[in-house]
């Protein structure tokens, strides 16, 4: 695939705003004691999920003084059972400056979800002017999608974490793709395909030319023997219905 | 700059070294100043069907352990002056090639040669890896049958991955197919891959279709890379796909089968 070259640049760094879609951890109890077992018994049951992955906790579900909570302890116990802590949502003040103090920076939810700081007590509900501001989006509808435009070749494997796949090409046998949401394959699927990968029955499977080894949705699988059925060689959505795959041919 | 060209596969006995010795020895008859590498150190064979095999005295391991310097290892061959050859070791295994000797070995040659061949050996491991990093093209050579096309696209993925374009995300390795041992009657009989089906898999340009020949067999056993024999329908092929490498525009010969004559199919003669 062509990538640009090199280019020297003068400055060695550039500060740039981005959006993030992040798991907010809600937390209803403020002992670690009982946090932690209970999330790791959670990520037992699917390992690999959410390993490593950045995560914000949620302070707006917990009723408890500052002191109560061992912020620096709960980062370390998270970290250990391969969970990044990365700041905190909500709360109150002084939670949200314990949390800091252990490392934790508040963050601030984007799309005016979040409270403002409070720095001057809120306007008392007389007289609203102008029309009220329209109702925020529920949060997570924008799923991220990763485009792949060459050849996915025999050993090679695109996993889209938490986000649709697009593939803009050929799907060779022996080649894997796989997304957590939807997966759209725009050539000849002749790999395997697996989409809906974190426990997503919702997520389909769309292919110019249905041709694949093996097909799955959300842990449901079909090999290519199985496919008897299936429209071969012809442009296909896959689906969930129940626990039953079924192949749609589009167009 | 001398361009490198790694003569890859993946699977093995598909005609790499065959096409390996019969393209060195084409674009030296063009007059390009060529080097060819044997990769497979502990296997080598590209001497043998370059008829030098007699004259070796160093090779690439001696080179890369400082035993012997470049210009004592490699081989002029005595029917194409601006052709030389680097033999593989027989003794030693690929453990003894090393990514900075090889680099040294390279960066020595591009200042005297226009074109680095190296042949690799079958797989994808150390050997493989280490004929194709420093490769600026490559020349993926496929037989009409699903395990070696499938060898082949996942050696196309590792030279999008693994390769020293890749690594520092340079312009891609430069792909170029050919296909060997083609048989046109039989891939009308449906016992072997039509070209199109293998273009389609591998999407990647077509250099050329070497027709299946005894010639092939009869020059790697004399040492005369099959290039040299012009009788050969796969020497001409493979002279059409030097031509082609090099920005001549020919038109694709071979790939259509024969109508064969009364008196042929009468006493089942074979094509040369």
């Amino acid at each position: 695939m062509p990538a640009p070259a090199a280019s020297p640049r003068l400055e060695p760094f550039r500060l740039r705003g981005a959006n993030f879609n992040l798991l907010v951890l809600r937390l209803l109890d403020p002992r670690i004691e009982v946090i932690v077992p209970a999330i790791a018994d959670q990520f037992r049951r699917a390992p690999g999920f959410l390993r490593f992955a950045p995560l914000v906790i949620g302070l707006d579900d917990l009723q408890a003084a500052p002191q109560d909570i061992d912020f620096a302890g709960l980062a370390a116990e998270l970290r250990r059972i391969e969970i990044t802590p990365i700041g905190t949502v909500g709360g109150t003040p002084e939670l949200r400056a314990a949390a800091q103090g252990a490392g934790l920076p508040p963050l601030r939810a984007a799309g005016g979800k979040d409270e403002e700081v409070p720095m001057a007590p809120p306007p008392a509900a007389t007289a609203p002017a102008g029309p009220p501001p329209a109702p925020p989006l529920p949060p997570g509808t924008a799923r991220p999608t990763m485009v792949i435009d060459h050849p996915v070749r025999a050993g090679q494997r695109i996993w889209a974490q938490g986000a649709d796949l697009i593939i803009n090409s050929t799907v060779n046998p022996g080649a894997e793709v796989i997304a957590d949401g939807n997966l759209h394959v725009y050539g000849n699927l002749r790999g395997r395909a697996i989409a809906g990968g974190a426990d997503n029955t919702e997520a389909r499977v769309f292919a110019l030319n249905f041709d694949p080894e093996l097909v799955s949705i959300a842990g449901y699988y079909a090999v290519r023997e199985g496919l008897t059925d299936a429209p071969i060689g012809k442009t296909v959505q896959v689906r969930l219905i129940g626990e039953n795959m079924r192949f749609d041919r589009l167009g | 700059m001398a361009q490198v060209i790694v003569v890859t596969s993946g699977k093995g006995g598909v005609g790499k070294t065959t096409s390996s010795a019969a393209f060195a020895t084409g674009l030296a008859q063009a007059g390009k100043k060529t080097v060819v590498i044997d990769f497979d150190v502990g296997l080598r064979n590209l001497d043998l069907i370059m008829g030098v095999e007699r004259r070796v005295v160093f090779d690439i391991v001696n080179v890369i352990t400082g035993e012997a310097k470049l210009n004592q290892a490699l081989i002029r061959d005595k029917r194409v002056d601006t052709l030389s050859i680097l033999p593989a070791s027989q003794t030693r295994d690929k453990d003894a090639l090393t990514k900075e000797g090889v680099a040294n070995i390279i960066e020595e040659l591009s200042k005297d040669f226009d074109y680095i061949l190296c042949d690799s050996p079958a797989g994808i491991e150390k050997g493989a890896l280490l004929a194709l990093y420093f490769a600026d093209q490559a020349i993926v050579v496929t037989n009409p049958e699903v395990s070696s096309v499938r060898d082949s696209d996942r050696i196309l993925g590792v030279l999008q991955s693994k390769s020293k374009r890749a690594e520092e995300k340079r312009d891609p390795v430069k792909e170029h197919l050919i296909v060997t041992r083609y048989a046109p009657n039989r891939v009308e009989k449906g016992e072997m891959l039509k070209l199109e089906d293998i273009r389609e898999i591998l999407a990647i340009p077509l250099l050329g279709v070497i027709p299946e020949s005894e010639s092939v067999l009869k020059a790697s056993n004399t040492g005369n890379p099959v290039i040299l024999d012009d009788g050969s329908t796969a020497g001409q092929a493979y002279k059409d796909a030097v031509a082609r490498f090099l920005g001549e525009d020919r038109p694709h010969r071979f790939i259509d089968p024969e109508k064969r004559g009364f008196l042929s199919r009468l006493f089942g003669g074979r094509a040369a």
